[in-house]
């Protein structure tokens, strides 16, 4: 029988706000899939483009970045940054040709356990749609 | 470009523009208007240049300030000059327009001090590929008298140059314009007020018209515009998708040397090269073991996209990427493409303005609509915070 594909999404989740949310949903005994492996990075801005790539080469169906929404961000204007350097990696994947829809930012605060247990499951199911990312066959890296 | 009133003054050029270039530089050192040039030397074996600080008059005489070829991207060489600090003597740096834009983003990263340096640029007609020089510098020369003669690059000159529109005046304080001149003169065009008030310094009056000079470069640069098209769409078709990727940098043997010839990448030890990036050998052998093997050293595709998003918003298509690699992979023409796309994003041209701020010390509260709405109207519907 064939194992079901379970995508594996690399998620960036700031300490502040949505690993906070993320935390909730659980808490709150909300479902969301196996599939989000939650890092917890002090702000959304703490995420180098680098961070994306690594985790896209090395095999991640989909990388999230989740932080504050605009204007709420614990250290004032963190993600307004995180924002501006995940619209580079964005860039450059489009203008590679690679996946860009395996990458995703979302606002998520530390109140909105719901929405993280939504995004989690959207996100998932988008990525099921994508399939498995082709970096995670590649023997030439 | 230039606004309407304004105007440069007209030098002879003996034999070569250069001339004139070398006798403005005479001019500005006899008069103690500056303390010390910066231009490219030829080196003794002959094969390459060098730049050299120099403010004695007679190793003027061996300067060529427009070089065929270009070995040290200049804004390295100023960044070596100021990186501690502005000095207070007065240094006249005459460097192609990419080596230029260079400095300024390099100015903007707090690399170059540009207080007491006059920036001065002239009308370039590509450059030679390094190679291409050092295997037959006489060959090279008479390809690269030809170009500035036509103002087009042919084939010796690197595949950049041949796409790009930002060989004329710019940002700089002061512009050498020939090209498109049918005369044995060169036009000296101030850029800024720290240029205009050097040329009042040095009796020079700018009373000439650019009209006709602006004709010329518009004709030349309309022909760029077109291959740039054309340069992209045919590298767009060779990236296509994560095994384009693979296939342009497969022959990749990760020395690195892309990155140390870049004048952008200045950090004193890049991440790619940092121990963060070493991975522990039970790492890698799970690795190999999940995808039946893996490539080492390892990390090659990482450190060109990693390099990608690093640098390309301050990429300014200087093609020294291109010169530096040992396998020929046509870096420079993919970083130019990449960084296009990305500066484009930020509506930002590297180099072109010194008052732009970097696209990644600013940023606006609402914008890049797009960005972070990817999942379904996942985020409309949450009450705005905005």
């Amino acid at each position: 029988m064939k194992k079901e594909f379970t995508p594996r999404i690399t998620s960036f989740l700031c300490k502040w706000c949505t690993y906070t949310g993320a935390d909730l949903a659980g808490t709150a005994r909300l479902q969301y899939p196996v599939s989000i492996i939650p890092i917890q990075v002090m702000c959304s801005s703490r995420v180098d483009p680098v961070f994306l790539i690594k985790a896209f080469l090395s095999g991640s169906d989909g990388v999230l970045i989740g932080g504050c929404h605009p204007g709420d961000c614990h250290y004032e204007t963190g993600n307004y940054h995180a924002r501006r350097r995940f619209a580079i990696v964005k860039s450059v994947f489009e203008s590679l040709g690679l996946e860009s829809d395996r990458l995703k930012l979302s606002w998520i605060s530390a109140s909105e356990g719901p929405k993280f247990a939504r995004v989690a499951n959207e996100y998932t199911e988008e990525i099921m749609k994508l399939g498995e990312n082709p970096t995670r066959k590649s023997i030439f890296l | 470009m230039t606004d309407a009133s304004l105007q440069g003054a007209v030098l002879p050029a003996a034999k070569e523009p250069g001339d004139a270039v070398l006798d403005f530089l005479r001019l500005a050192i006899t008069k103690e208007v500056a303390d010390a040039v910066i231009l490219p030397m030829k080196v003794p074996s002959g094969d390459s240049y060098a730049w050299i600080l120099m403010n004695d008059l007679s190793l003027l005489d061996d300067a060529v300030p427009i070089a065929a070829t270009m070995a040290v991207q200049g804004a390295k060489a100023l960044r070596s000059l100021t990186r501690r600090g502005p000095g207070n003597l007065t240094v006249i740096a005459v460097m192609r327009p990419c080596e230029i834009r260079a400095a300024i983003e390099l100015t903007k990263l707090g690399q170059v001090h540009p207080d007491n340096l006059i920036l001065a640029t002239y009308d370039c007609p590509g450059a030679v590929q390094l190679q291409k020089y050092v295997d037959d510098p006489t060959g090279c020369e008479e390809h690269f008298a030809g170009m500035q003669q036509s103002g087009k690059p042919d084939d010796s000159a690197k595949p950049v140059c041949q796409i790009c529109e930002d060989f004329s005046l710019f940002d700089s304080d002061i512009h050498f314009g020939y090209l498109g001149l049918s005369e044995k003169e060169v036009l000296v065009i101030p850029g800024s007020s720290r240029g205009s008030e050097l040329l009042e310094k040095l009796g020079l009056t700018p009373a000439r018209d650019l009209e006709g000079w602006e004709k010329g470069i518009d004709q030349l640069k309309a022909d760029r515009v077109k291959a740039r098209e054309s340069a992209f769409e045919e590298t767009e078709g060779q990236l296509r998708g994560f095994d384009g990727l693979l296939s342009v940098f497969a022959n990749c043997i990760g020395c690195h040397n892309c990155q140390s010839a870049c004048p952008i990448c200045y950090c004193r030890l890049c991440y790619f090269d940092s121990e963060t990036a070493e991975q522990n050998p039970d790492a890698l052998i799970t690795t190999a073991s999940k995808r039946g093997g893996i490539s080492l050293p390892e990390d090659r595709i990482m450190f060109h996209t990693g390099r990608m998003a690093h640098m390309s918003l301050s990429c300014v298509s200087c093609g020294q990427c291109s010169d530096a690699c040992p396998v020929s992979i046509p870096v420079a023409g993919v970083f130019s493409f990449v960084a296009d796309r990305t500066q484009r994003t930020f509506e930002y041209v590297a180099g072109r303005n010194d008052g732009d701020p970097l696209p990644l010390r600013q940023f606006r509260k609402s914008e890049l609509p797009g960005v972070h709405e990817l999942v379904k109207d996942a985020d409309a519907e949450v009450p705005s915070h905005e």
